[in-house]
């Protein structure tokens, strides 16, 4: 390589100290909320003046934040569902399809990550109204599932614009009829993009503020939400402890489909 | 092939075009029982686009396929019974070796029995049998290709077609490969429509060859035909090496006629067709058919002209010249070592290159 880091002398330490800057900006807030979370203080002094479990504790001993946990969970599984249901025919459409405006059909699948949040919520906010599911688990999974499906969409995609369709063929001249080759074959080759395709919808739903709180009814509050309600009235380490339990449990699906595409690239 | 046994494959006037592209243009031939038959033919020839009409992944434009005299274009691909090796390497990944060449008899729902004991025979068919357990992603190259040929034959299709197999294996092992595709064909006595652009493989492997360019068969016999009585100066372009050399007839005729070389010396040759005088023709020897002498009147060939030596490669069983001729084209003799008495000649000299009339081909320009 010719721009290698070891070929640089000095200059190295230069790009280090960049590196580690850049690290830092990434984590500390992380790693400022963790630590929040387990201080006791009840005014998330900082450095915390003592450790303590107690907020972890109001957390789980509260059904508010149980039953929001549970919501966010169902949501993220039932859009999980949805967007690998709905996404496969989709990316089988934009990959192997030879139709007029197959580009522009594309883009168009994903432009929810593209359109500022705002604006979607609130033209969801104003058509859930007119059709009456505002605040219901359908109205939550229906709008999660138009920020999910791009995610879905684009890990599926690429997988199947990666798998050869002459072993597609291969299976069918051997006797399977197309949705069996496509079902025994195709469907089990590009198993960890749909994989990564369903863990990341999941995410997208998991985390997803600005719709839930337009979406949100007193009865049913996403995670997010019931956090970002909570700390509309009052600032309390709880709120920290709900973050940091969110954040692990996002860096446990990431990890997972690091894992799955390190496997796939052996 | 006679009209009493149908032909296994019958190809009738194909035709398939892509917008303006014509891919096939009127492909017609029968294949017999056992026949190993291949398309040769340079990239783009149409030979993959004619394969794939037989094989259903692609509907012709027009013309019909025959399988023992019974059109099978209404046929869906899976259900035509035909086996297929394919140019790249369609193993299926996340399969096991065994799983891979099990997955058309499990299609077919045989019993489990059945599947294990046909499985086991056909990898020792391709002497893979110790492999079954592997991954695809576990074997070179070679070895997934036979697996493919494996998988191919495991539910005894009634022919098999493939697809440049070889193509992406280096020379040795592609080699290696013809000699185990061969034997294979003799145990099995399957039939085999095969595709090749390389005609050294297509030579070693076929029974017949069909010369494909631009989507038309330009010849179909066996190597000895093409290679002997090309039709057109295209196939003994594309067989073997030769020389061209464009004259003009001096003298029309049915039976003897002559021709004008460039330097304007006179050679009589044997007619193939009726030429008119004047006309352009082109000549086309092979290099191991022309003889090299010091001399002009030696006994025997009907034809010599003056050339001067170029390069002498000696190559042990013969030597090769390049030799360039009064009008300045460049020929390629080949000498085989020890027929003549002659010493090999040096760069430089000039000598007479001769041949016999019966080993000459003219073709119309
Ligand atoms: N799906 C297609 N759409 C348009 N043109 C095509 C298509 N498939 C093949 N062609 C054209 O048809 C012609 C024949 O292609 P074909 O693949 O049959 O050639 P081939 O003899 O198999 O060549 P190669 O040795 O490179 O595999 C080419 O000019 C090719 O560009
Ligand atoms: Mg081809």
């Amino acid at each position: 390589m010719l721009l290698s880091p070891n070929r640089m002398g000095g200059g190295r330490f230069v790009l280090y100290t960049i590196g580690a800057l850049v690290m830092a900006f990434l984590l500390l807030p992380i790693i400022f909320i963790a630590a929040l979370s387990f201080g006791d203080s009840r005014w998330l002094q900082f450095p915390p003046p003592g450790w303590t479990l107690q907020w972890y504790r109001d957390v789980l001993y509260d059904p508010r934040w149980i039953d929001s946990i549970l919501v966010s969970a169902k949501v993220g599984l039932v859009v999980m569902v949805l967007a690998v249901l709905l996404g496969l025919p989709a990316s089988f459409a934009v990959v192997r399809g030879r139709f007029f405006g197959r580009e522009v059909l594309r883009a168009f699948f994903i432009s929810p990550m593209i359109v500022p949040l705002v604006i979607l919520a609130i033209a969801l906010y104003g058509f859930f109204l007119r059709v009456g599911v505002n605040g219901s688990f359908l109205g939550f999974v229906a709008g999660h599932l138009v920020i999910a499906l791009p995610f879905s969409i684009i890990c599926i995609s690429n997988a199947l614009e990666t798998f050869d369709e002459s072993i597609e063929r291969a299976a069918v001249i051997c006797g399977a009829s197309p949705a069996q080759a496509i079902w025994r074959i195709t469907l089990p080759s590009i198993r960890s993009g749909i994989l990564a395709g369903a863990l990341f919808s999941f995410l997208a739903s998991w985390d997803e503020v600005v719709i839930g709180i337009f979406l949100a009814s007193p009865e049913l509050q996403t995670l997010p939400v019931r956090m970002w309600s909570t700390l509309r009235n009052d600032l309390t380490p709880v709120v920290a402890a709900v973050s940091t339990l969110l954040i692990a449990m996002t860096i446990v699906i990431l990890a997972v489909v690091a894992i799955i595409r390190r496997d796939r690239a052996r | 092939m006679s009209g009493r046994a149908p032909c296994v494959v019958s190809l009738r006037n194909l035709v398939k075009r892509f917008g303006a592209t014509t891919a096939v243009d009127n492909v017609s031939l029968d294949v017999g029982e056992g026949e190993f038959l291949t398309f040769l033919g340079s990239s783009g020839s149409g030979k993959t686009t004619t394969l794939f009409i037989v094989a259903g992944f692609e509907d012709p434009t027009s013309g019909d396929v025959l399988v023992d005299g019974v059109s099978i274009l209404d046929v869906p691909p899976h259900l035509r019974n035909i086996g297929m090796v394919f140019q790249r390497y369609t193993l299926f990944p996340h399969l096991s070796v065994f799983e891979n060449v099990a997955f058309p008899l499990s299609v077919r729902r045989k019993p489990k029995a059945e599947i294990e004991a046909a499985v086991t025979d056909v990898l020792r068919l391709v002497r893979l049998e110790t492999y079954a357990d592997r991954r695809p992603n576990q074997l070179s190259g070679g070895q997934q290709q036979r697996v493919a040929l494996a998988r191919a034959l495991v539910y005894r299709p009634r022919f098999l077609l493939m697809d440049e197999p070889l193509a992406a294996l280096d020379k040795r092992l592609r080699e290696e490969i013809q000699g185990e595709i061969r034997r294979i064909h003799q145990e099995t006595g399957v039939t085999v429509l095969y595709v090749t652009h390389d005609q050294e493989e297509a030579l070693r492997l076929s029974d017949r060859i069909a010369v494909f360019s631009h989507g038309r068969i330009e010849q179909i016999g066996t190597g000895s035909d093409l290679y002997n009585a090309p039709r057109s100066a295209f196939v003994g372009g594309f067989i073997g090496n030769s020389n061209f050399i464009s004259c003009t007839v001096a003298e029309g005729g049915n039976d003897r006629c002559a021709i004008r070389m460039p330097s304007g010396q006179i050679c009589a040759i044997r007619g193939s067709s009726p030429m008119a005088t004047g006309q352009l023709v082109s000549l086309m020897i092979r290099p191991e058919r022309i003889g090299l002498s010091t001399t002009a009147s030696q006994a025997g060939p009907d034809c010599a002209i003056k050339v001067r030596i170029c390069e002498a490669t000696f190559l042990g069983e013969s030597v090769s010249y390049k030799v360039t001729t009064e009008w300045g084209q460049s020929l390629a003799i080949r000498e085989i070592t020890g027929k003549s008495q002659d010493v090999p000649l040096n760069s430089g000299v000039d000598a007479y290159a001769r041949w016999h009339s019966a080993d000459t081909h003219i073709f119309a320009t």
